[in-house]
């Protein structure tokens, strides 16, 4: 009867929140219904766990949820998954609610959810799903995940014999759970103009098997790329069941299994996500590669982390990253390398503000290799952000540019940044800030000041 | 011929958390600014012959706890070595490297791990991880100094036979219920403080080269940098830390 009653009342919460915006309550109904039955997702009917699919890891978690619904839409299935990011149980409970009868039950092919690897074993708990892709499992989030390992850790309290894992070939601690599950299917990117190497005081990482170094050939995306450990042997495979190759960066295409595919995005971090959703779709949903490339032609990602804004005769090319981590980083610094004509950098790094204590963390930046951006024709940089503006100058200096290349601003004041860019003779500005700061800028232009 | 820094890091690639490399990088400007060679030499799981004594700084950056079964056999043999190392010259370990030091690790599955009793410490793995900004004062090489940073703590440190390397002004520190942080023990600085610290506190670097220009008989360097830039950092950074929200308890109460 708990399960009704805490039913029931997330239904009326959700349509109640939907009546005064239909952006919010991707939560609440959920967390309000756990509280009513704290086994409120395990009493779902008609749910076959072995059409659930987690997808978890670092990055990268959302945007290959909302591909891999997309494909399955694209091909006639019903489908249930948060597509919102709302990836903790109670963002779960959510959506089963609003796509579950009065009696609980639900009729989809699939379903696909986002979810926080930090949470997964209390996700797993009361919903045994027995498919799982994990992108990645880098450093990130340390305030509150301290190292890989940790989440490891979480991981293997899920991961076991009876699952099917999806599996980033050129990630060794993704690869690592290959040990644990019952049948691994590999996705995975081959070399291609993009991808990069890093001088050799660049740390790389231990192998997750034997402890000794592991060295990278190559990297695709930071910390991905075919790698081997000489010690013990373990490596990326060579030819991983879903291997996108033939990458064309001017003709926005690629192949996966002699199929021609449309690149939505061409950034080297969306190619494992398509890789990732392809092998998902085939080996879980029987939908094939050939099937799934019509779904390209018209993917559009939610919350993408790019966004371009025009502001007097000036371009704005705003790269958003995760705070205290390195990848997401990267991988922005090498999307302002490629281009090589004349450009302002605008550097916020910012003081992490997920929860009490705020603090002061831009360590991760030492881990990123800014040369290749000190090398691209950079006019002028302007590192901005209350208590972390000098440390942001200091990483830039410590990579070859010079002080009075950089106006430090120890402040997060929109007027005062968008003076620095009229500044600017370029109309080439890259910037990276926190999302609040983006936003702000964004409505500023918008009110006409552009 | 040219005068010689020579810097071992230890395991690099495995102990890869926290943009520790900017140490590195620190070490070797500051070294170069004063006209020397900085040679940075990784020891690692495959390195056959390991003497401290070859090395006139030792780094070791903070890794994950898994690792330290293996790292503590390798250097086993050579615990008296980095005994005798530390009287003397400088190291600097951070974060959960610290307890490897130490003597047991007591794990939150409730195993344990021996560490190299190099430190008289007892540490206990916390089951969960807390991060905060981290500011003390403190004194190397016969200096007073303030050190900022941040502290992402997921083992804590119980002192039992040792000097605290720092006093308190705000943080967690060794265990979030003392007013001390760290521990020094002859010349080796063991520290919560994470990431590029030496990057951020230059004038703990130049005092770590002021000692290796004393170690190795050398003419103290009279110029000193210019600190300009981190001392305008430590400044906003003090601001930041007297006007946020904290959990803690006041260092004064402790």
């Amino acid at each position: 009867m708990k399960f009704y009653l805490a039913l029931w009342f997330a239904k009326l919460m959700g349509i109640a929140i939907n009546l005064v915006s239909k952006d919010r309550g991707t939560n609440l109904p959920g967390e309000k219904a756990l509280t009513i039955d704290p086994n409120f997702v395990k009493h779902f009917k008609n749910i076959d766990y072995s059409r659930v699919i987690f997808i978890t890891g670092t990055n990268g978690k959302s945007s290959t949820t909302n591909l891999i619904t997309h494909i399955l839409k694209q091909n006639g299935k019903k489908i249930v998954s948060n597509l919102e990011g709302a990836n903790l149980l109670g963002g779960i409970a959510t959506i089963l609610a609003k796509e579950a009868s009065l009696s609980g039950k639900i009729k989809a092919d699939y379903y696909v959810f986002e979810t926080d690897e930090r949470y997964l074993p209390l996700i797993y708990a009361q919903l045994p799903a027995e498919n799982m892709l994990i992108t990645n499992l880098q450093k990130d989030q340390v305030q509150r995940n301290g190292d890989p390992d940790f989440i490891i850790r979480k991981l293997k309290e899920v991961v076991n014999p009876k699952m099917t894992l999806i599996l980033n070939n050129e990630e060794p601690r993704s690869r690592f759970f290959e040990e644990i599950a019952r049948r691994s299917i590999y996705y995975g990117v081959s070399r291609h103009d993009e991808s990069f190497t890093k001088g050799a005081d660049y740390p790389t990482q231990a192998c997750p098997k034997c402890h000794h170094d592991m060295s990278f050939d190559y990297y695709n995306v930071d910390s991905i790329g075919a790698f081997h450990c000489d010690f013990c042997g373990f490596a990326s495979k060579k030819t991983p069941d879903y291997p996108i190759t033939d990458l064309n960066f001017s003709e926005q295409t690629f192949k996966l299994k002699d199929v021609n595919f449309h690149m939505p995005y061409d950034l080297p971090f969306m190619f494992y996500n398509y890789a990732g959703s392809l092998a998902v779709c085939e080996e879980i949903c029987g939908i094939a590669p050939a099937a799934a490339a019509k779904a390209f032609e018209n993917f559009k990602n939610i919350g993408g982390r790019f966004e371009v804004l025009t502001y007097k005769n000036k371009t704005i090319k705003y790269m958003r990253i995760k705070q205290e981590n390195p990848d997401t980083l990267q991988s922005a610094l090498n999307i302002m390398a490629s281009d090589q004509s004349k450009k302002m950098v605008a550097l916020g790094l910012y003081v992490v503000n997920d929860f009490v204590p705020h603090y002061i963390n831009t360590f991760y930046a030492f881990d990123c290799d800014f040369k290749p951006v000190v090398d691209s024709n950079v006019e002028r940089y302007l590192c901005f952000s209350e208590h972390v503006s000098y440390d942001t100058a200091n990483r830039l200096i410590y990579d070859g540019v010079a002080k009075e290349a950089i106006t430090i601003m120890d402040s997060d004041d929109i007027n005062e940044i968008f003076a620095e860019i009229d500044k600017a003779e370029t109309d080439n500005i890259y910037l990276i800030t926190w999302i609040s700061t983006f936003e702000k800028m964004k409505k500023f232009i918008e009110g006409g000041q552009g | 011929m040219e005068q010689t820094i020579k810097v071992g890091w230890l395991f690099n690639n495995m102990f890869n958390l926290h943009g520790d490399r900017g140490n590195l990088l620190a070490i070797r400007a500051e070294g170069e600014r004063r006209g020397y060679r900085v040679e940075v030499e990784p020891i690692n799981l495959d390195t056959a012959s390991f003497d401290p004594m070859n090395f006139d700084f030792l780094f070791c950056p903070p890794g994950e706890i898994e690792h330290f079964e293996v790292v503590a056999a390798y250097l086993e043999p050579h615990r008296k070595e980095l005994m005798d190392y530390i009287e003397t010259r400088p190291m600097l370990v951070t974060g959960t490297t610290v307890a490897l030091f130490g003597e047991t690790i007591a794990r939150d599955d409730q195993s344990t791990i021996r560490g190299l009793g190099i430190i008289e410490v007892e540490t206990r793995e916390n089951h969960a991880v807390y991060g905060d900004d981290l500011y003390y004062s403190c004194q190397y090489n016969g200096k007073e100094m303030e050190i900022i940073g941040s502290q992402i703590q997921m083992i804590d440190l119980e002192i039992k036979e040792e000097s605290p390397f720092g006093r308190l002004k705000y943080g967690y520190g060794n265990n979030g219920k003392t007013k001390v942080e760290g521990i020094i023990s002859g010349k080796g600085i063991f520290t919560n403080t994470l990431g590029p610290v030496l990057v951020c506190n230059p004038w703990l670097t130049e005092e770590i080269i002021n000692l290796i220009e004393a170690n190795k008989h050398w003419p103290v360097w009279e110029e000193p940098r210019d600190n300009t830039l981190e001392l305008e950092s430590l400044k906003t950074k003090i601001a930041h830390i007297n006007k946020k929200e904290t959990r803690l308890k006041n260092i004064s109460e402790r």
